[in-house]
């Protein structure tokens, strides 16, 4: 039997690529399973997507199959807990209950997931049926994550959503109808045509569902995406994107919310475990064409199309298409400016360890950022303030080690 | 050989009016390899030269032409620097010289340049042929030239001789006018060795190759030579001529255009203008009109990065024992660390070095605004002289400031005389003198030389729709009403900022350099504050206001990757960027005190 990095032509039999997949990770990854499809590629989005076919469903099942069946022949499989499942996309919620049922059984025949993991699906308001919902709960999903987006229609054309604001409210009541208990809610903000005093009264109306957690991101052109090809006429200006932001803090803490991530909020106890993987530079596994992995100090990245992705799979092989071995600094500096996002912060040690060489620098960034209200760097850990969040790039690439 | 068979003689004309096509066509009647393809083998990466369509160093060649006497003539032509910068370089080429081609453009006819080598040349009392080029232009005219000829430059129009240098039409008659009108090389073989320098490069292997023509003696390897300025001697390891590329001969002889090679470590021990003599029988009297090159335009230059100071100090010294009349000592600013100010003979003299610097050495530099010398009288009448505007002293010790002027000469359409006098007030220029020659008019000011080092001629090209043409002579000192404008960030002066300007532009000026500044200054995680002053007088102030807002909203899907590498970049970007104090600054804030 060929071992499944073994034969990896990207990194030859003892490449670090071939090391990271048949000596697994270090400790408890995630797992991410990216179900590539759509019933519409929004304007602003730049994930890797397909528009939806009936037909290609159950080959794109049949891979994602085939490709954590590779992973189950590695010794580690077996030994490795899972304490999160997610299901991104595309939009997760076209496929089926049963398929999704099917994918959760296959996971934890592979590897032993552990009990009470959070099982995370993302889901469109569209076709967003109690019955439907029912299924996922039956089949073990945990927790509902709604990319509702925004409650202003027009807003939402903009935006070219395939859904109106009144089914995403049908929806949110459907998922507590099916007995949900930790619901999610995606809203953008800084949208064309949209103004403070609207994204206020969406935020306030979500509040008012009570979700235990919320995403909200500021709408971001992408490169290679519709909105960034044309020019937006009516985005709001800085100044009120600002405020947008402000309302959004003031509001949700009002509300009992946490800001512990930069963009995420949640009720004492409803913080995104899988998410969580992501900013604290912890690992995962990710499985479906585009998704990436994180074992060991090696990151990967499957092939985004999915045909190729097939075709890689059908000849036995990992689907993937690029890696990267992290240097200790990489990893670190990785470390450092993910955890400044969290609320938590970083170890100051980790500072330290990065600016070895040069102390008298950090000390004179922390003392900067520290004046003007950016940066506390109190005891063991150095955390963003209000303001120093809005800038958490700036500071954190002021921050990175030097490579 | 005897000295009937020689003649020497350079190429003069106005920037592209065809010298180097009709250098080409000369060498290729008299079967010689291009030069600029031979010069790559002898000379190190002067790529520039060819981009830019100037020749920067003297290059020369030996031609053997036989001509319808049925004798056989040496030619050596002497191929001059084209640009205001070298001027000096230029009246040395000329010394070596009995004969100069003043080559005219039909199309343009007589222009500034043409007007200042022909003035060097007569100076330096050479025969002259005049030659007009590009006839077989739609738009050429003969007629024109050749009055302008007689009306400008007071030459006999019949004697102009008429070329295609692209066609190759006419270009024998050169030839032949070379042997005819220019006289053969003075000299005298049997007295003591006098040569005069008018080239040098430097060769890691060879050392330094000077490039001589003999007046009088013979000149060969294992001679003890004396160079007069220096009163240093040196044994002579090698001499030789140009084929263009340096060929050895056993000597050297009178009349004789070659180079000598002597252990020489540097370029600046043996300057154009140099007298090589023999250091048993030295000659009596040296050649007359040597001096020191002395830059014009001062700069400040300092490496992006600290830890590369020490890289940019060789690379200066490599560049220098190329080229001596690029000075360089060490300074210091509050804005920018450890770095050297700079002298140069002119504009292009900078540019070309700083080029050279970035890119055969690998330097990332911040250049500071380029100044000229001044000359301070402080109160108690003293006198000193500063090129670097951070270093004038405050206004109470200073009594008189005075500053280098030029005379200029403006060569233009009638048409565009409005324009040219509106452009040379605004340069605090002082009229002199107009001459009516047919359409054209010929005008002459005295210029502050700081008022003409950046974009005066650009933008005199542009008024006149590129029909205007520029040179200039160097005057004396004068006294001006010279302040210094200070340009500060947050409260702290930046010293590298500073610059010196008449005191009637100083409002105007701190006000465009303080919204340039504006306009270049990223916006940082605080305020930042530009204020142009005089002394403690502000003038103008622009703030930048803090950037409130720089995150990824969204870390999506796992692709740390890219995201760290975002980061990374936006680092390196900052890199790039100078600290001063909390402030980062750009390299281009520094370039933006350039323009006015």
């Amino acid at each position: 039997m060929v071992a499944a990095g073994a034969a990896d032509p990207l990194s030859g039999a003892a490449g670090p690529l071939a090391a990271a997949t048949r000596e697994g990770p270090a400790g408890t990854p995630g797992i991410y399973l990216h179900c590539l499809f759509c019933l519409r590629r929004c304007p602003y989005c730049d994930f890797n997507v397909a528009l939806y076919r009936e037909d290609r469903i159950a080959p794109f099942l049949d891979a994602l199959h085939r490709e954590l069946a590779l992973y189950g022949r590695e010794a580690w499989a077996s030994r490795t807990a899972v304490e999160s499942l997610f299901f991104g996309g595309g939009t997760p919620s076209l496929l089926e209950p049963a398929a999704i049922g099917g994918l959760i059984e296959a996971v934890a025949r592979t590897f032993p997931v552990q009990p009470g993991a959070e099982i995370t699906l993302e889901a469109n308001p569209e076709r967003l049926t109690r019955e439907r919902l029912l299924g996922y709960r039956a089949a073990g999903v945990t927790r509902l994550s709604l990319g509702v987006q925004a409650l202003d229609d027009r807003v939402l054309a903009r935006l070219g959503r395939g859904h109106t604001a009144e089914e995403a409210r049908r929806a949110f009541g459907a998922a507590r109808a099916a007995g949900f208990a930790a619901v999610s809610v995606d809203l953008l903000y800084a949208c064309p045509g949209q103004d403070l005093a609207g994204w206020g009264r969406g935020l306030a109306e979500v509040v008012g569902w009570g979700p235990e957690h919320l995403s909200c991101y500021a709408l971001t052109l992408e490169p290679g995406t519709a909105f960034a090809r044309r020019p937006l006429q009516d985005l709001p200006d800085e100044e009120t994107q600002l405020a947008q932001y402000r309302a959004m803090v003031e509001g949700l803490g009002a509300a009992g919310y946490e800001q512990y991530e930069i963009s995420n909020f949640a009720r004492p106890g409803h913080r995104s475990v899988h998410n969580q993987r992501y900013w604290r530079g912890e690992e995962y596994l990710g499985l479906g064409p585009g998704a990436h992995s994180f074992l060991g100090a090696v990151r990967f990245a499957n092939l985004r199309s999915q045909l190729r992705y097939r075709a890689r799979l059908d000849a036995g092989l990992l689907p993937i298409e690029s890696w990267e071995r992290l240097s200790p600094a990489q990893r670190l500096g990785e470390r450092i400016v993910f955890g400044l996002r969290l609320a938590e912060g970083i170890p100051r040690t980790w500072l330290a360890e990065g600016f070895a060489a040069a102390p008298a620098t950090l000390e004179r960034l922390l003392a900067r950022y520290g004046e003007a209200g950016l940066l506390l760097a109190e005891g063991e850990r150095v955390r963003l303030t209000e303001a120093g969040r809005l800038l958490a790039d700036a500071i954190g690439a002021d921050l990175l080690p030097a490579a | 050989m005897s000295l009937e068979l020689i003649r020497t003689f350079s190429i003069i004309a106005h920037i592209d009016h065809g010298k180097s096509t009709l250098a080409d066509r000369l060498l290729g009647l008299c079967g010689a390899l291009d030069p600029r393809k031979a010069v790559d083998q002898v000379l190190d990466s002067m790529d520039l030269e060819r981009e830019r369509g100037i020749t920067i160093k003297a290059h020369t060649v030996r031609l053997l032409y036989r001509a319808r006497d049925g004798r056989e003539y040496t030619l050596n032509l002497i191929d001059t620097p084209g640009h205001v910068d070298f001027s000096y370089e230029v009246s040395r080429s000329l010394a070596a010289c009995e004969g100069a081609i003043l080559v005219v453009d039909a199309a343009q006819g007589v222009e500034a340049q043409t007007l200042a080598n022909y003035h060097l040349a007569l100076e330096a009392g050479l025969a002259i042929i005049p030659v007009i080029n590009k006839i077989d232009l739609p738009q050429a005219d003969v007629e024109g030239t050749r009055e302008q000829l007689a009306d400008i430059l007071g030459l006999d129009p019949e004697e102009a001789l008429l070329i295609s240098a692209k066609e190759g039409t006419g270009v024998p008659e050169v030839l032949e006018a070379i042997v005819r009108r220019i006289p053969p090389p003075p000299g005298a073989p049997r007295g003591p060795l006098k040569a005069l320098v008018f080239d040098s490069f430097y060769d890691p292997y060879q050392g330094v190759v000077v490039y001589v023509r003999l007046l009088n003696g013979r000149v060969h390897p294992g001679m003890k030579v004396l160079l007069m300025s220096t009163a240093k001697v040196y044994e002579v390891q090698q001499v030789g001529v140009f084929t263009p590329a340096l060929r050895p001969v056993e000597e050297l002889a009178a009349g004789q255009v070659g180079y000598l090679t002597a252990g020489i470590k540097r370029v600046a021990d043996s300057k154009v203008g140099e007298t090589i003599t023999d250091a048993l029988v030295p000659t009596a009297e040296p050649f007359p009109g040597y001096r020191e090159a002395k830059p014009m335009v001062f700069s400040g230059l300092y490496p992006v990065e600290d830890t590369a100071y020490g890289a940019l100090r060789d690379a200066l010294e490599k560049l220098r024992l190329n080229d001596s009349a690029f000075t360089f000592e060490p300074e210091s600013s509050n804005a920018l660390g450890f770095g050297f100010r700079c002298g140069f003979l002119g504009m292009l003299h900078m540019e070309i070095i700083q080029e050279r610097l970035e890119r055969e050495f690998g330097l990332t530099l911040i250049a500071t605004a380029p100044s000229v010398r001044y000359r301070v009288v402080g109160a108690g009448g003293e006198t000193v002289e500063i090129d670097n505007p951070s270093k004038l002293p405050p206004p109470d010790k200073v009594e008189v400031i005075e500053e280098p002027y030029v005379r200029g000469v403006v060569f233009v359409p009638v048409e565009f005389m409005g324009a040219v006098y509106r452009l040379a007030q605004e340069k605090r220029g002082e009229h002199r003198s107009a001459d009516h020659l047919g359409k054209r008019v010929h005008l002459t000011f005295d210029f502050p030389l700081a008022e003409i080092l950046v974009d005066f001629y650009d933008r005199l090209k542009s008024l006149s729709r590129g029909y205007a043409s520029f040179d200039y002579d160097l005057l004396e000192f004068r006294p001006s009403q010279l302040v210094r404008l200070d340009i500060l960030l947050n409260g702290e002066p930046v010293d590298a900022l500073s610059l010196i300007v008449h005191r009637d532009k100083a409002y105007e000026r701190g006000k465009t350099l303080a919204e340039r500044l504006k306009g270049v200054i990223p916006r940082q995680l605080f305020e930042v504050v530009i204020q142009a002053a005089i002394g403690s007088r502000v003038i103008a102030r622009e703030t930048v206001r803090p950037l409130r807002k720089n995150v990824t909203a969204k870390c999506y899907g796992g692709d740390i990757t890219r995201k760290r590498k975002l980061l990374e970049k936006q680092r390196e970007g900052k890199k790039r960027l100078k600290q001063l104090g909390r402030v980062e600054i750009p390299q281009e804030a520094f370039l933006s005190v350039l323009k006015p």
